[in-house]
């Protein structure tokens, strides 16, 4: 047994009894758990019961780690609620299905066994979905069972007795729609029913084990699940269920979507579409967002006396933080786009339509979402692989998964992009050549990715090639407020990283560039702290077309990818002190040529200038072996890539 | 002689007619069939049982992915297979009309 063991035998009634609540100690708060299978709604109720924001979308997997948060009962009371990852069974083959069975069976350090569980399924699936009830009531907890969009199930002309269902299994049962709220009461009764009553199982000391279907042998696994759906076939029965109808929206769009050629020429021309718009839609916001960044430098330089802060404010602060801020509106375009992809249920097709190449590759179609998801960010996206059950795969996932082009990139991509590609159409005011590059700069990532992967499979992370069983969640229409609510939420991120990591480096570099003094003034730019810095490992980026400021720049980019736009907009700054507003485009034109500036975005396709993923890796891989060896592998990589795109062009 | 695999194999229901059974690759498209056996070995079974795809189920192939991978409708849901999965379930028609 596991050496926690002695968490899970802790009396319940040490933490938790009725008449001694203390609110204000979360120790003693109920404890209770939120568990289903994958895609039934856990995390939106949770969202709804806590008032947490946690990330929804409408694909199996989302939710890789547990959360908990505070329900607020009746009478000031509370309870701690725990959102777990989404489990079809307990055998937990895959990281994330360990983390469900670990907290119910109270092997959490600082949890203990949960009080209740919530166990919340899909009415559409539910026979399928109810296979999960019976290694739950092993439990012998308290249980509510949540029919989550039962709605759905009766306007499919689906038909179910709720209470004879609950009857059969033993539990109570109520319906909700966890995203429209209807019902949400219900469970925090139910919540709060526990905390009231003495129940006597809760009093007794119980060490819990879920029954591991391959860890005990005695029967056959198959045996197992056909005991599990024998019962769940009786109590459905007794209910007088009958199943949903097939969703006509949901096969009629499946029809479009997985077609032979519409499915793959849909996929382009979304994707096609998505990176004009990051262009074209983007670009009156990004000049108001300009205006007003240049608007308030000149007006607050025209108000300050002439010091050295006003410099520091204006050159170095102002000029390197807003040159990245001008990025926030395409940022939140591709945000905007991912959303509707989750949220609608498209993202579970497009894996479909990948799964072939992903065959050929070796890994198996699972490993496709947390790519995808990757477009925004490595970290979640390395998380997510978790979900991956077989560890070669999950590392080779995670491994590829920074070459997938994230949304850091985007604003050196854009810089560069209009700085030296000069815009005609290619495809009408479809296609622009901008957006082409831009497309281009995606596609060579994913390559990278794909390739690697396909390497990796074949020499480390050698292994054999697994079925591919994906789920496809019925497509529903992006809730607004969902949507929005990302946004802000992505917005806030992307502030806040301005906020410190690009406004830090600012000042530093805005420091290097004052000393040494030349008569009481700032030296030359060549000739400062940070030029002389810069030209010591000018040397070694030379054959890329770099010269020592896009080297400092690269430099600074190590911490994040954007990082390069703040940085270069401030040395930039400093040097034009009698330029007010931000001429990074125009400033980047002496310092790169055309074969440079394609160098530096080769640089970027590849290299992994990322601490957060590195930290990410290092604590998913349980080393620095794997993050050590990705990082020198895509700086080795990028090096070499941006080395021949000088030469050839 | 006999697939040392099906050793790991179950046979829940009786024997069906072999004229009756057939992959589920090769049964026309909307057509439900019954599950009868998964000739997998017992370790790669958990993910499609978890699945609701176990003997004694209906499964309806509804179309089939670009890659040509069929997507199949199990007890409301709509699941996504290799082609070379679904290759290994063999299953039994005529047991609810086409529809």
């Amino acid at each position: 047994m596991s050496t926690t063991a002695p968490a899970g035998i802790e009396p319940a009634a040490s933490r938790v009894s009725g008449n001694s609540f203390k609110p204000e100690d979360p120790a003693n708060q109920l404890l209770v758990a939120l568990i289903g299978p994958p895609n039934s709604g856990k995390t939106t109720l949770f969202n709804k019961l806590t008032g947490l924001r946690q990330k929804v979308a409408n694909y199996p997997g989302v939710t890789v780690e547990k959360h908990i948060g505070t329900v607020r009962l009746t009478d000031r009371r509370d309870a701690r609620l725990i959102d777990l990852p989404g489990v079809s069974g307990f055998s937990a083959r895959s990281a994330d299905e360990r983390i469900t069975r670990d907290v119910l069976e109270g092997r959490t350090e600082g949890l203990g066994v949960p009080d209740a569980v919530v166990l919340v399924v899909d009415a559409t699936r539910l026979e399928t979905q109810l296979l999960l009830v019976e290694p739950i009531m092993e439990l012998g907890l308290p249980t509510l069972l949540v029919l989550n969009v039962a709605d759905e199930l009766e306007a499919r002309n689906g038909r179910l007795d709720d209470e004879v269902l609950g009857q059969q299994f033993g539990v109570q049962t109520t319906r909700t729609n966890a995203r429209s709220g209807r019902g949400v009461d219900a469970v925090r009764d139910f919540i709060a029913s526990v905390g009231d009553s003495g129940s006597p199982d809760r009093l007794v000391p119980r060490s819990l084990e879920l029954r591991n279907v391959t860890r005990r042998s005695s029967l056959p696994l198959i045996d197992v699940f056909a005991a599990r759906r024998r019962i769940v076939q009786k109590a459905v029965a007794a209910a007088r269920y009958s199943a949903a109808g097939p969703s006509h929206l949901t096969e009629r769009l499946d029809s479009i979507f997985l077609h032979r050629v519409l499915g793959p020429l849909c996929f382009i021309v979304l994707a096609v579409l998505v990176f004009q718009a990051i262009f074209t839609l983007a670009v009156p916001l990004m000049d108001g967002i300009e205006l007003v960044i240049a608007g308030s430098g000149e007006w607050l330089a025209a108000r300050l006396p002439a010091s050295w802060f006003r410099d520091l404010l204006i050159d170095g602060v102002w000029a390197g933080v807003g040159s990245v801020l001008v990025f926030l509106p395409q940022i939140l375009i591709l945000f905007l786009f991912l959303g509707i992809l989750e949220d609608s249920g498209y993202m579970a097709r497009a894996a479909v339509i990948a799964d072939r190449m992903m065959y050929r590759v070796g890994l198996q179609g699972r490993a496709f979402l947390p790519l995808l998801s990757a477009y925004a960010c490595a970290v979640p996206a390395i998380l997510s692989a978790r979900t991956v059950a077989d560890e070669r795969d999950r590392f080779a996932t995670m491994f590829v998964a920074p070459f997938m082009t994230c949304s850091a990139r985007l604003p050196v991509y854009a810089l560069l992009i209009a700085a030296f590609i000069p815009e005609k159409q290619i495809l009408g005011p479809v296609l622009g050549t901008r957006a082409a590059t831009l497309l281009g700069l995606y596609l060579l990532g994913a390559v990278a990715a794909v390739s690697t992967a396909f390497l990796l499979k074949r020499t480390l992370l050698r292994g054999k090639r697994s079925g591919f069983v994906m789920e496809l969640p019925p497509y529903r229409i992006p809730s607004l407020r969902t949507l929005g609510l990302r946004l802000v939420d992505r917005s806030r991120i992307f502030l806040r990283r301005a906020g410190r990591i690009i406004l830090t480096v600012a000042i530093v570099l805005w420091v290097l560039m004052q000393f040494p003094r030349v008569g009481g003034e700032p030296p030359p730019i060549d000739d400062s702290a940070l030029g002389r810095t810069g030209q010591l490992i000018e040397p070694a980026i030379a054959p890329l077309g770099f010269n020592w400021k896009i080297g400092v720049g690269l430099v600074s980019s190590l911490a994040a990818r954007e990082v390069i736009v703040g940085t270069l907009g401030t040395i930039y700054g400093v040097e034009d002190t009698d330029e007010t507003s931000i001429q990074l485009q125009a400033a980047l034109k002496r310092d790169l040529d055309l074969g440079g500036a394609v160098a530096l975005l080769v640089f970027f396709v590849f290299a992994l200038q990322c601490m957060s993923t590195v930290a990410v890796m290092r604590r998913e891989t349980a080393g620095w072996k794997w993050p050590a060896l990705q990082f020198s592998y895509m700086l080795a990589l990028a090096y070499v890539g941006a080395f021949i795109a000088n030469r050839l062009i | 002689m006999e697939d040392p695999r099906s050793q790991t194999l179950l046979n829940e229901l009786p024997e069906p007619a072999p004229t009756t059974e057939l992959r589920l690759t090769e049964v026309p498209l909307r057509e439900v069939v019954e599950l009868v056996r998964i000739d997998l070995p017992s370790d790669e079974l958990e993910p499609l049982l978890e699945r609701g795809v176990l003997p004694g189920c209906l499964l309806c192939p509804l179309l089939y992915s670009p890659a040509g991978d069929p997507i199949v409708r199990v007890d409301g849901s709509l699941l996504a297979l290799r082609r070379e999965l679904a290759g290994c379930l063999c299953v039994r028609r005529g047991v609810l009309p086409v529809h």
